[in-house]
């Protein structure tokens, strides 16, 4: 149940999702006996046990560490075996408020793809909820049965391995636990992310809401998927149409140096005063000796060399040439937010509309 | 719960006008409710439908349920027996249709002479609209008003339409009652007053609420500076079932947006529990040690001074117990909606949010959230926080002329989101100083951000080796007394 509702402390059986770094964690089962193997060192499962939900562990040679963290659907979308392309918390986010799914909310999803999204409907649905997911796909339809049986979502969320373009979404024995009061799956949300679900909106009638007003979402990449999908959905008197597009950013906080323009040209002075210094020091050495020689000796070990002398590494208002950190304390930073590197530009189109029971 | 299919009496509901306005309205059994010049129509006449129902207003006091508000004119309908003096309505509506068959393939024949390629003048359609604030005389007026027009069979067909549909927004007595749940009640606070809600939009509440992970059962703690909107929203996800902590910084905690909810105050009283930041900053100082008279000293009491006891002695239990559960902690969210500074409150709710729970803290501006960032750099209990922005890009959805609406809402908000962690004392990072064969990359411990893969030195505090903070006990963490 844990994605129900949070636990404070790691048991034997636990999913728990190592945190490792920002763009890596693992999700594992604690089981006695196993090890986790990292770039930051190894952890044993058996010393988890007992520890508390965000904890941070040392690695097993005490070096390294890892977090261990709950899981959430969020995070469990970031962790999971990808099978397909998934929906990204800003689209799913977006989805469910937009569609008011929450506590209680009767769910179809078609296809169920890599099961993320599936995760957080379940979550957000609660044990009033339901939710029915449908996978064309056998051994996509089998690993997600697997995992939504492991995780605890089964008790809200039924899998049904289904092409619903070809064969609908009516299901002929649906446990007695998920039929709704009104009798059989009675949705009131829809979520379609299907290479056609033209197709499937046909097959809707039977297994929506004659009560209620029933939501839809079609997440298809492609705009002349949308049109067909628009024109369908006009077709069978679906109303309220309208197509967004969900953009997400992360956003770092960052430093930026202060280089100050002042600083430059005490810089350029340092510099030409320096090769002035320069420039006298090599004269007189050549007028001393008749021949390229240093005053006076800086170093034992290089006497006898031409070199000029050591004067000291001059005025380096910008750390040039040195490994600075960012925030060094002997520069000046300003605070600056950087986006990640790559963004998603396009996940999906996302049309919506909603139908009242006629 | 509530009903959340079935319009029903008593209920507030979110009444969408032809016009993307908005009003909310208390359903009244028998009331009358007036939408300005849309009209005005009876309660009764809407209880029963499922919500999302549009309604066309025939008469003063009559309605039909249409399909939408947008129903476009070619649309079959059942015919209605209101007959209005001008003449049938199905012939208005068939003589619209015969207007649109004419039009052009392009623009190319289009001059601008503004208003005066408008025939009827404004006397004319004022005239009209006297006479009756009905559907029917809308439709006259759009009718007239596209006879009246020279250049209309000039146009293109799509810019017919979308002319028809700008006019059926300004004439037609149409309205559609919609369910008033946290989307449309932050959508009629947005266009009422965008900055109560400080500016935060539909996907961003959504994000919110995803991020901050609410669900039935869950005890959150929150600051909701929005008047209730969030709190509105969170116990609909929760479905009244878990306890939310309300922070404020007041005599009394504002959730007006709450009246609306149609949630009893008895529910909000047992789901909502308030504190002020007095009483977490200085617990023990605000707890109240309430006298408790014995059954005999109680029953010499008159009867008004006993209820004045009994009246007392529950408001002592609520915020003695309400402070105790700040104190025990354990929170499984913190969010935020303020404008406080979130650098001056963070370290005193940190400790309360329970381990690998998030905290979410919202602002309308990117700056405030960045020095948030840095701030929490140097705090090992969170982990990784980040800035999130959701912006949704409407369309323009009609088929062979898709494509993106031209303007959008700019404001939205942003988030921040770190997991809340305890960080163990004499970790040692993988890194530098470690050997680093050991390690495939060079100089990057786990706790520090990513980016070094991408060729990017990741800003590390200077003070982030400094000991760990998060095993301090809770007291030490209150200010002085």
């Amino acid at each position: 149940m844990s994605f129900f509702s949070y636990k404070d402390v790691i048991e034997e059986g636990d999913l728990v999702l190592a945190f490792i770094s920002r763009t890596d964690t693992k999700p594992i089962t604690v089981t006695k006996g196993q090890i986790l193997n990292t770039r930051f060192g190894h952890f044993k499962h058996e010393d988890m046990v007992g520890l508390k939900y965000g904890e941070q562990m040392e690695g097993a040679k005490g070096y390294g560490f890892i977090h261990l963290l709950h899981p959430t659907p969020e995070l469990w979308t970031l962790s999971l075996p990808h099978r397909t392309q998934i929906v990204y918390t800003h689209d799913s986010a977006y989805i469910m408020q937009r569609l008011n799914v929450i506590s209680g909310t009767r769910v179809i999803e078609a296809g169920t793809g890599s099961a993320s999204f599936t995760h957080s409907f379940a979550r957000t649905v609660g044990a009033a909820g339901r939710v029915f997911t449908y996978e064309f796909h056998e051994p996509r339809y089998i690993e997600a049965k697997k995992e939504l049986e492991e995780h605890g979502l089964t008790t809200n969320t039924l899998i049904t391995h289904r092409d619903v373009c070809e064969g609908g979404f009516e299901i002929a024995n649906i446990p007695a636990n998920f039929v709704s009061k009104n009798g059989g799956i009675d949705a009131d949300m829809v979520f379609l992310d299907l290479p056609s679900p033209w197709t499937a909106i046909t097959q809707l009638d039977s297994v929506m809401s004659k009560t209620s007003k029933v939501g839809v979402c079609c997440f298809s990449p492609c705009i002349e998927q949308v049109q067909k999908t628009v024109e369908a959905l006009q077709e069978h008197g679906w109303i309220n149409i309208e197509l967004v597009e969900v953009s997400g950013r992360r956003w770092e906080a960052r430093k930026d140096m202060i280089r100050d323009m002042g600083d430059v040209v005490k810089r350029l002075k340092d510099i030409q005063s320096r090769r002035g210094k320069g420039i006298e020091t090599r004269k007189r050495g050549y007028l001393a000796n008749g021949k390229r020689q240093l005053e006076e000796e800086t170093d034992d070990s290089d006497s006898g060399v031409n070199k000029l002398p050591n004067t000291g590494k001059g005025f380096n208002p910008f750390g040039r040439g040195e490994r600075v950190k960012e925030g060094d304390a002997n520069y000046t930073w300003r605070n600056v937010t950087k986006v990640e590197s790559e963004i998603k530009t396009h996940t999906s189109y996302l049309t919506f509309a909603i139908r009242l029971p006629c | 719960m509530k009903d959340r299919s079935t319009i029903t009496e008593n209920h507030y509901v979110l009444v969408r006008l032809p016009s993307a306005g908005m009003k909310v309205v208390e359903l009244r059994k028998g009331g009358n409710i007036a939408l300005g010049k849309f009209g005005a129509f009876n309660v009764d006449d809407v209880l029963g439908y499922t919500y999302g129902q549009s309604f066309e207003i025939i008469d003063n006091d009559k309605l039909r349920p249409i399909k939408s508000l947008s129903e476009e004119v070619e649309m079959k309908e059942e015919s209605s027996e209101d007959v209005e003096a001008e003449g049938d309505e199905e012939i208005i509506k068939d003589r619209l249709i015969k207007m649109l068959s004419n039009s052009s393939e392009n623009n190319q024949n289009i001059i601008n002479i503004g208003s005066k390629i408008q025939k009827l003048t404004n006397e004319e359609i004022d005239e009209l609209k006297k006479s009756g604030a009905t559907s029917n005389i809308g439709q006259l007026i759009i009718q007239k008003m596209i006879e009246g027009h020279e250049g209309f069979d000039k146009k293109t067909i799509f810019s017919q339409q979308k002319y028809l549909k700008r006019k059926q927004e300004k004439f037609l007595r149409r309205f559609t009652i919609d369910y008033l749940g946290s989307s449309q009640m932050l959508q009629y606070y947005l266009e009422k007053d965008s900055s109560k809600l400080l500016d935060m939009s539909e996907e961003t509440l959504g994000s919110l609420m995803t991020y901050s992970n609410v669900k039935p059962g869950g005890k959150y703690l929150l600051i909701d500076e929005t008047g209730g909107v969030i709190l509105y929203s969170m116990l609909e996800r929760m479905n009244c079932e878990g306890t939310v902590v309300l922070i404020h910084e007041n005599e009394h905690a504002n959730y007006s947006a709450l009246k609306h909810s149609n949630l009893s105050d008895d529910l909000i009283r047992s789901k909502v529990k308030m504190i002020n930041w007095l009483q977490i900053l200085e617990p023990e100082n605000e707890k109240i040690d309430f006298q408790s008279f014995s059954e005999a000293e109680l029953n010499e009491m008159k009867a008004p001074k006993r209820s004045q006891y009994y009246r007392r002695q529950k408001r002592a239990n609520d915020i003695n117990e309400v402070i105790e559960m700040v104190q025990q902690g354990n929170f499984d969210a913190f969010i935020s909606i303020t404008t406080l500074d979130p650098t001056t409150y963070l370290p005193f709710v940190i400790p309360k949010v329970g381990g690998s729970r998030p905290i979410t803290v919202y602002s309308q501006f990117k700056e405030t959230l960045l020095q948030t960032q840095h701030f929490l750099s140097s705090d090992k209990r969170i982990l990784a926080p980040s800035i999130f922005e959701t912006r949704v890009r409407p369309y323009q959805t009609i088929p062979g002329r898709i494509h993106p609406l031209m303007t959008m809402r700019g404001y939205g908000g942003y988030i921040m989101v770190g997991t809340r962690v305890f960080p163990k004392e004499s970790v040692q990072a993988v890194g530098r100083g470690m050997g680093r064969r050991k390690t495939p990359k060079k100089d990057e411990s786990s706790m520090e951000p990513e980016d070094s893969q991408r060729g990017e030195t990741p800003y590390v505090p200077e003070d982030s080796q400094k000991e760990d903070t998060s095993f301090v006990p809770e007291d030490s963490m209150e200010l002085e007394k």
